[in-house]
Formats: structure tokens, C-alpha cells, sequence
């Protein structure tokens, strides 16, 4: 089993919703170190789940995506091995890759291991953290099974978002990620990501009002 | 690559320590060390170790955990580094004692620096082969950072015996011209390496790591407002090409023009001066060096924080278009 995460690129609007809910859910709300102890630091703290706008290309032909990017729980995710506590590891019963913040050193080489750039380091207690894929709640059982699944995914206003299992060939992520070829982020490093995006569909042509109208005449 | 403080002490303070451990035993087996050097040699070297490892201590953030660094042998260079480095030590501490108290004369003595020495390499190899084995940092994963560090090492603490010897004495004109030729290919390694860094440079793909179809890429919002640039050590403000060559030309001056230079003047004018400046010369070399190092590593999380190298634009700006400047 290999839970994961598929975007679809062409439903993301880039709202944050996501990644403010992943911050109210994993850090309570908390903003990092207090601004009156430390005025002149960045107050915002950790972000688990980042929202990256990226535009691209030369006028006209421009672009502009929104990539919201978290753990890959890769299926060899390159962080584990190199965690010399074993305080990284890569759960066998559902591949999510967790940190047991009692263990880890702060050293940061899984910061380093990382070729996504998703794990951040907390100042405060001096461990490094990152996504969890909402770990606790896939496994409250208190939760209805419908809410069992990561903040991320529940929060995201377009369903841009689908959470499930990789490696059943049944269920939804597989068949998005089979019917509309979904890819990986830097597959050259070969960490074999689990989480994929679906990517981005060609821009439609733009269609006159008058040949619109026309063409609605004739069909009815 | 924020370049930590402490990770430069570290790596510096193990690399003299290992090259002054090595020196120590193959001048001891030329026969031309007296044991009051030889003593001086080994304090030295054990000075240097100290000062890595106490680093090594402030590198940790969660001291607590410490206790479980040994846990992963199997598959963490880190892990086998805090047992290489903590096995040096302590070889270098018995052949202090030993080189303070106890009896020189005889293989015993002789073997047990060698065994310090092999410890010291195994040590450097283990340090240069954490950093070539993570193939997200594009610079570093190359054989040729492994043979960068350790010639590196080997090279400061070679120069480290100037503080005891006066290297312009014939009596050590071997070891002398042995590290002049030694400081010649650590320039080629260097040279070498600073190419495969360049091309990492290029290397960042915004194909593969967005999947947008268009080049070039620029950054509109990395999420908050600006790169994580303190949440995650790993991107860094790209350097300057022009503070990168001045790095590169202070790096040549420093360890091959200073190294070249005061073994020269040294058997030449017989000055014993020349033989102290030496290690000042290599180790301020050495510490540029590995501030480069980490400071100008491309990681292949930059594609997410960095824009793409901008180009200058191709308009021709006439100057009643320019804006007067306040």
C-alpha cells in the first residue's frame, strides 16, 4: 500500500487553502517563533505544504502554474536511509514517510537528501518536520471515514486534490494517474516519487461571441 | 548551501588532523624526527581533531538524541562518520600518550602511528563520501569531492608541520618537495571539481521539476514571501560570478602560490619564517575553500526557489526612455 496525493495542475487555482489548512491542522495555528521575543525574524515559521506560482514562456505563448508541493513520500525516498538515528523512516503498512521527532538529531543531511526542498527545520525544538499526510487523522477512527484523509486534500476548493492508494490498480489515483498521465516531479534523481500532478491540458482556442451565438443558432 | 560554521571547522579540523597523522608516520618512518617533534606532531594533531569533534557537537540541535547516532551504520555515511571520527580520536589520544610517556623505540611505536593514519583516512574518506553521495546537491555528487577532500586534508596537515619543522632543512627536503608536487595536483583536483560545480549550475531542469512546458521560468511566489532561505538550509542566495572568481583567485593564491612559494623561499633562504607562514597560508586557503564549497552547492530544490538565470533584455532603450536616477 502507498497512500498519496494526485493534483490535477489544470483545477489548482492557487487559493492556499491548502496550505494554510495543513498549517492550522499540523501546528495549531502556530506562526513559528514569537515576534516579541524575536522581533526581527521571519514570523511565519514552518510551511509543510507550499504553494509555488511559476510563470513561463515569452509573450504570447506565457504561462502560469500553481504547484502546490509537500512530501513525495517517495518510494525511495533518499531522506531515510541517510538519517543516521533512524529517526526518518518509511511506514511499511501504507509508504507514508514520518520522522520521530524523539530520535532526530536536527542535523538536517535528510534537508539536504531531500530533492524537493519539503522538509523544514524547527527552530524551536531543533528537529526537522515535514508533511504527514494528516497521519492522525487517516488513523482516528473517531473521524467519520469520509474526513479520514489529509486537511490538504478536504480543504481544497476545487477538488484539485485526490487522496488514495497507488499501488491498487482500482482505485482512483491509480486510474487518474494511468488515463491522464500523470507525472512526477525530477524523475532524473530517482527517488520515484509517490505523490504525482496531472498535467496541464493545451489552452483552448478562443472562440468569438458571433461565431458562438451562430453556432448555438444553428443547433437549436 | 548555507555554509554552517561549525561544518567548516569540522571538516577543516579532520582534514589537518588526518594530514598531520599521516605526515607524522612516514616522516617517522624516514628516520629524520626526533621524538620531541614527533610529540609536538601528534599534540597537534590531536588539537585539531579536538576542535572538529567539539564542532561536531554544535552541528546536533536535539542533543538528547545523540545517544542513537550509531543506529544506522548500515546505510548513513553520518552515522559511520561519528564512528570513523570518534575511532581517530581516540588512536591519536594513545599515540599521544604514548609519544608522552611511554617507549618510541621499536615497530610498536611505529605501527601504531601507521594504524593512526590509516584511522585518519578512513575518517576523511568517510566525511568527503557523506557529501558525494547525496545526488540532490548536483556539485557534490562526483568521486571527485571525495579525492577534493581528502587531497585537501592531506595537504593542510602536511603544511601544519611547518609550525615544527623548519621544512627548508635538508634533512627534510624529500617531505618538502613531496608536498610541493602534492599541492600541484591538488590544484588540478580543484580544478576539476570547480568545473563539475559550474555544471551543476546548468544542471537545474524546470521541465522535470515543474513540468511546464515553456522556458524560461520565473518565480512569481515561493509559497510565503520570500525563498525559506532559514527553514531550509539547502537553497542559499546564488553567489556572484564576480565574488566566485575572486574566491577561486584567493583560493590559487592561498594554497598553490602560498604553498609553492614558502617551501621555495624556505630552501632557499633558509629562513625558518617561511615555514610558519606555510600552514597560515594552506589553512586560510583550505577555509575558503570549504566555504565555497558549501556556499555555491547547487541543490536540486533551487528549481522551486530560484528563478532561472535572467537574460538582459533585447530592446534597445533610447535614452530619453531611461529613468533620470534619484
Amino acid at each position: 500500500m502507498q497512500l498519496t496525493i494526485i493534483t490535477d495542475l489544470n483545477k489548482c487555482v492557487g487559493c492556499k487553502s491548502c496550505q494554510m489548512s495543513c498549517k492550522e491542522h499540523n501546528t495549531s495555528g502556530a506562526f513559528g517563533p514569537v515576534p516579541d521575543e524575536t522581533p526581527y525574524q521571519d514570523p511565519d515559521g514552518m510551511w509543510w505544504n507550499r504553494i509555488i506560482a511559476m510563470e513561463s514562456g515569452e509573450f504570447p505563448n506565457t504561462s502560469v502554474l500553481y504547484l502546490p508541493k509537500a512530501c513525495m513520500h517517495c518510494y525511495d525516498a533518499p531522506c531515510v536511509p541517510v538519517c543516521p538515528t533512524g529517526a526518518s523512516y518509511k511506514r511499511q503498512d501504507n509508504g507514508v514517510v514520518l520522522i520521530d521527532y524523539d530520535t532526530c538529531i536536527g542535523c538536517q543531511l535528510c534537508m539536504w537528501a531531500c530533492p524537493y526542498g519539503v522538509r523544514e527545520f524547527d527552530e524551536e525544538e531543533g528537529v526537522v518536520k515535514k508533511c504527514t499526510l494528516c497521519i492522525d487523522r487517516l488513523e482516528d477512527e473517531s473521524l467519520p471515514p469520509h474526513e479520514r484523509q489529509p486537511a490538504c486534500v478536504q480543504s481544497c476548493p476545487t477538488h484539485a486534490r485526490t487522496f488514495g492508494d497507488l499501488d491498487d490498480p482500482n482505485s482512483e489515483v491509480s486510474r487518474l494517474v494511468q488515463e491522464r498521465q500523470g507525472f512526477g516531479l525530477l524523475p532524473e534523481l530517482g527517488a520515484r516519487p509517490s505523490v504525482h500532478y496531472l498535467p496541464r491540458r493545451p489552452a483552448p482556442s478562443p472562440v468569438e461571441r458571433e461565431a458562438l451565438e451562430e453556432a448555438l443558432k444553428e443547433r437549436y | 548551501m548555507r555554509p554552517a560554521p561549525q561544518l567548516l571547522v569540522l571538516t577543516v579540523g579532520q582534514g589537518i588532523a588526518g594530514g598531520l597523522a599521516v605526515s607524522l608516520a612516514a616522516l617517522w618512518s624516514m628516520g629524520v624526527l626526533s621524538h620531541a617533534d614527533a610529540v609536538w606532531l601528534v599534540l597537534l594533531a590531536l588539537l585539531t581533531a579536538a576542535m572538529g569533534g567539539v564542532a561536531s557537537f554544535f552541528h546536533m540541535h536535539h542533543m538528547a538524541a545523540a545517544r542513537y547516532i550509531l543506529r544506522r551504520l548500515k546505510t548513513s555515511w553520518l552515522s559511520r562518520e561519528a564512528l570513523t571520527t570518534g575511532l581517530f580520536g581516540g588512536a591519536l589520544a594513545v599515540a599521544a600518550a604514548w609519544s608522552l610517556f611511554g617507549h618510541t623505540a621499536g615497530w610498536p611505536y611505529l605501527w601504531w602511528l601507521w594504524l593512526t593514519a590509516a584511522a585518519g583516512l578512513l575518517a576523511m574518506w568517510v566525511t568527503a563520501m557523506l557529501y558525494a553521495t547525496i545526488p540532490a546537491v548536483l556539485s557534490w555528487h562526483t568521486p571527485v569531492t571525495v579525492i577534493s577532500l581528502l587531497s585537501l586534508g592531506l595537504l593542510s596537515g602536511a603544511s601544519w608541520v611547518g609550525l615544527v619543522l623548519p621544512l627548508g632543512d635538508h634533512r627534510y627536503r624529500v617531505f618538502a618537495v613531496a608536498v610541493m608536487v602534492f599541492t600541484v595536483f591538488v590544484l588540478g583536483i580543484k580544478a576539476l571539481h570547480w568545473r563539475h560545480f559550474a555544471e551543476a549550475h546548468g544542471r537545474l531542469r524546470a521541465e522535470t521539476g515543474t513540468g511546464l512546458p515553456f522556458a524560461p521560468y520565473r518565480l512569481q511566489d515561493t509559497g510565503t514571501t520570500k525563498p525559506p532561505y532559514r527553514m531550509q538550509p539547502q537553497v542559499w542566495p546564488a553567489i556572484p560570478v564576480r565574488v566566485r572568481n575572486l574566491f577561486y583567485g584567493l583560493i590559487v593564491l592561498f594554497v598553490g602560490a602560498g604553498s609553492l612559494g614558502c617551501l621555495l623561499l624556505a630552501r632557499l633562504t633558509g629562513v625558518e619564517l617561511f615555514s610558519v607562514i606555510l600552514p597560515g597560508m594552506v589553512s586560510v586557503g583550505v577555509v575558503l575553500e570549504r566555504w565555497l564549497f558549501f556556499a555555491d552547492a547547487t541543490h536540486s530544490s533551487r528549481v522551486f526557489f530560484v528563478d532561472e538565470p535572467r537574460q538582459p533584455s533585447r530592446l534597445k532603450l533610447s535614452p530619453r526612455a531611461r529613468v533620470p536616477a534619484k
